[in-house]
């Protein structure tokens, strides 16, 4: 096994499987055009052993993942199964030798049933025709063993979304795997499904299985894992035994110094004035009643898991989506206004960046310029007609001031990198010297350098008297930014840290429960 | 290994009328059998005779719903084939060029199997979106079945076969509506019980996950053309027949009504969800409406006006829709603007 001394990372060899592994990478780079997601990382599973691995988002942990299952071909490195190298891009290779991978997006097909889901590409068939009862049989199998019971003949479009990611674990059971890879298959879960699934799991390693579990969850890394592995940035920082390390030093390692470091320059830069947004008993779907300030300079942030209610709280309160009760207003040089529709609230200066900002944010083939003109066209055109020189004028001051690379304001906005497309958003709306901004995770899936640009910007917005709410799933970029947390969980604020008190581990503690989950 | 776990499962309904409620729940068909019966009860009262002399009705319906059979095949997978009435049009002048009888026939079946073929390779292998690719032949093969024809109709060599094609074959059924059903039936069969066919609701549901699964994508499309091709091709053998030429601007409304009758009967253009059954009650429902509408008197230009109004209705009143409908209109009149903000 170490035939290749030099590339095993130095930081492994403190903890060594005792069996050997199932499956083994080596040395796994992959990279998406420029950007590294995975740098000369290497992993071991022996079977029974539950694996955990963590990272922030982007670390680089769905990346490794997919090149596992043979959907990415990785630029350098090896996937061994039972020593023998395995063909690399080829699903079909990876499912063969054992590997099955439960995906973060749900890859179900709605119409189909339970049944035919499980064995979806493998239907079994008697001369052409469907046989129906074997391919019952297989799928109960598969649901028994899991211990999940559901009428097999039920549409996947009527099932709840826990229960689909159980009938997602039961088709990667009923193709036989010797390695099971769940990619936060919590993430949707309520604590009790979640208490089901983390037993579930430790029965499958009991009977051999080698598994990878990711999640970003650290008390639950600590509940079922023998080992954890830490990416950051898509380097492998360190692999454990899980009993003889701590969540603070798995946190320390996923956050990194240089982070904390930012952690301390943050907090002297602030000093709220007068509550600009406000809301009151905001109710909506899946929000049970949100009262939330923002004050001029302040930096909120809010916290939680993924499905906590936050997009949908922040959707609701500036009216994007619709609210079955509450108020919202904001006060602008002391005039209180209230904001009953999104509409109103833009009018009133309140600027909002969605989370799908390749959807909501941006039209990709309209150039910089032309972005930038839509959400200013009324100070940009005269007479209707928009005035070009005025429109590049503006569009290069803006884009100068968020930093976009390259500085091409007649580009389209497709051709940019995601970070620079959200420099492009946050331009448009700069552009409106709005009152209030409510971003809602301002950084997912950008590039080191742009964010760190990005959080500036966030930043001096604050300076500049902007009220700004941060919904991030981020939690050293939440930690960093925020003068105060409040965390969300289902729907409601479970609790409030001042920024100066928050840390990973008190956050984490309210958005999960805080439950016997927590701590080792 | 069997305990139950401590979560809530799905509804679990017992008895008749509970499995009968989960069953209606799971099925797409919804609007189009609840339109079915608001068109054949209204016709019932108004226009008995539509059912009495059904074998007009039955000839209405098999010509508007055959096209729409093969044509539900492509759209389970989210794909779009505007070139089916070109090419029952191409089929029908090919057939009636050929002096043996049986032999234009073949020949126009393979021309239907070949034009799916080309449609597929644009779609799949060129990778034009299929609303193009289909554009593009619809254009194509109507000037083709013009200059094959010298844009007169052909008339078939065989008269005889072409008059005996219209009396009734078994019953009173005429060979059209046997050929109707039987396309039905194996369709039908097809997307359900065969394991190639059911796959066409992956590849519309959810390509990724079809992808990821090891079904081949590509060849499904390739299938899912060529049934829409060969059953296009088939009901132009038919119209020939039984109108004993070829006529290169036949099909004309085909195009539009097949669409309608699939879309009617709860098919989703955008792929995964719908029923050949589905189409089958849609292209029933507008074949009624029609010929009640013209027993009735009525000008076909006023038909195809009431024709729009019911497609929008029954669109409109599927549950799942009419949910998504109300949101839209609710957000709309709060001035919500999800694409871009108002200044």
């Amino acid at each position: 096994m170490n035939d290749h001394p030099d590339s095993e990372s130095t930081a492994q060899e403190s903890s060594v499987p005792i069996a050997a592994p199932i499956i083994e990478a080596r040395n796994i780079v992959k990279r998406f055009g420029g950007a590294v997601a995975v740098d000369d990382v290497g992993i071991a599973v022996p079977p029974g052993e539950i694996h955990g691995l963590v990272g922030e988002n982007g670390a680089g942990k769905s990346t490794l993942m997919r090149v596992l299952a043979g959907i990415l071909v990785p630029d350098n490195g090896s996937v061994m199964v039972d020593g023998v190298r395995l063909e690399p891009g080829s699903t079909r290779a990876a499912l063969e030798a054992g590997i099955s991978l439960v995906h973060q997006e749900l890859s179900l097909v709605p119409e189909m049933t339970v049944a035919e889901n499980i064995l979806l590409g493998s239907t079994p068939t008697r001369a052409g025709l469907i046989n129906t009862r074997e391919l019952k049989q297989i799928a109960a199998a598969a649901l028994e063993e899991i211990g999940v019971s559901v009428d097999l003949d039920e549409p996947i479009v009527r099932l709840s979304v826990a229960l689909r990611q159980f009938v997602e674990i039961a088709r990667a059971i009923a193709r036989n795997p010797r390695v099971l890879i769940l990619d936060e298959p919590t993430a949707t879960l309520t604590p009790a499904e979640t208490d089901y699934l983390l037993d579930m799991l430790q029965r499958l390693a009991e009977r051999g299985l080698a598994i990878i579990y990711i999640s970003h969850r650290i008390p639950e890394i600590f509940r079922i894992c023998d080992r954890v592995t830490v990416l950051r940035d898509g380097r492998l920082v360190d692999t454990a035994d899980v009993a003889a390390t701590t969540p603070q030093q798995v946190v320390d390692n996923m956050v990194g110094r240089e982070l904390k470091v930012d952690l301390e320059t943050r907090r002297e830069a602030t000093a709220p004035g007068e509550v600009v947004l406000s809301a009151r008993g905001v109710t909506a779907k899946g929000v049970n009643g949100i009262d939330l300030d923002v004050r001029a300079g302040e930096i909120v942030g809010l916290g939680g898991l993924v499905g906590a209610g936050r997009t949908e709280f922040v959707r609701a309160m500036i009216g994007a989506d619709i609210k079955s009760a509450g108020r919202v207003t904001i006060t602008v040089n002391g005039r209180e206004k209230r904001l009953s529709s999104y509409r109103s609230a833009v009018h009133n200066g309140v600027a909002y960046i969605p989370e799908e900002r390749r959807t909501d944010g941006l039209a990709l083939t309209m150039s910089v310029a032309d972005n930038i003109a839509l959400s200013n066209r009324h100070e940009l055109s005269r007479f209707a007609v928009l005035l070009r020189g005025k429109i590049a004028k503006f569009a290069r001051s803006l884009a100068d001031t968020v930093g976009l690379r390259p500085p091409e304001i007649r580009r389209e906005a497709g051709d940019f990198s995601g970070g620079n497309q959200q420099k492009i958003v946050l331009a448009k709306w700069l552009g409106r010297k709005p009152s209030a901004i409510v971003l809602d995770e301002p950084t997912r899936g950008v590039d080191v350098g742009a964010k760190v640009e990005i959080h500036r910007l966030i930043r001096d917005l604050a300076l500049d008297g902007t009220a700004v709410l941060v919904v991030s799933s981020d939690l050293p970029e939440l930690l960093e930014l925020s003068d105060v947390i409040h965390v969300v969980r289902d729907g409601r604020i479970v609790g409030t840290l001042p920024g100066d008190v928050a840390d990973e581990k008190s956050v984490m503690t309210l958005a999960s429960g805080g439950t016997g989950l927590i701590g080792a | 290994m069997s305990q139950r776990p401590g979560i809530t499962l799905g509804e679990t309904r017992s008895g008749f009328v509970g499995r009968l409620r989960t069953t209606l729940a799971r099925r797409t068909e919804g609007r189009a059998l609840a339109l079915f019966f608001v068109v054949a009860t209204v016709t019932w009262i108004m226009e008995p005779i539509v059912f009495t002399s059904y074998q007009v009705t039955l000839g209405r319906i098999a010509l508007i719903g055959l096209v729409a059979l093969g044509l539900t095949a492509v759209i389970l997978m989210g794909e779009l084939d505007l070139a089916v009435a070109s090419t029952l049009a191409v089929a029908g002048v090919v057939m009636a060029s050929i002096d043996n009888l049986a032999l234009g026939i073949i020949a126009a079946l393979l021309t239907g199997l070949l034009i799916g073929v080309v449609n597929a390779f644009f779609v799949v292998v060129v990778g034009i979106n299929s609303f193009i690719a289909t554009l593009g032949m619809l254009f194509f093969l109507r000037g083709a079945a013009f200059v094959i024809s010298g844009e007169e109709p052909v008339r078939l060599a065989n008269i005889d076969a072409g008059i005996a094609f219209g009396k009734p074959f078994i019953g009173d059924l005429t060979p059209r509506v046997l050929l109707f059903i039987v396309a039905f039936i194996a369709i039908q069969l097809f997307v359900t019980r065969v394991r190639v066919g059911r796959e066409f609701y992956a590849v519309g549901g959810n390509r990724e996950a079809a992808y990821d699964a090891g079904i081949p994508v590509r060849r499904r499309i390739f299938t899912g053309f060529m049934i829409s091709g060969f059953v296009a091709a088939l009901a132009g053998v038919i119209n020939t027949l039984e109108r004993t030429a070829a006529d290169p601007t036949a099909g004309s409304t085909v195009l539009l009504a097949s669409f309608a009758a699939a879309i009617i009967g709860g098919i989703l253009l955008t792929g995964g969800r719908g029923s050949v059954f589905g189409t089958l009650l849609g292209a029933t429902s507008l074949g009624i409406l029609q010929v009640a509408l013209t027993l009735s008197g009525v000008q076909v230009d006023v038909q195809n006006i009431i024709i729009g109004l019911v497609l929008l209705l029954a669109v409109i009143s599927d549950p799942t829709t009419l949910r998504v409908v109300l949101g839209n209109a609710r957000a709309f009149i709060q001035g919500r603007s999800e694409i871009q903000p108002e200044g």
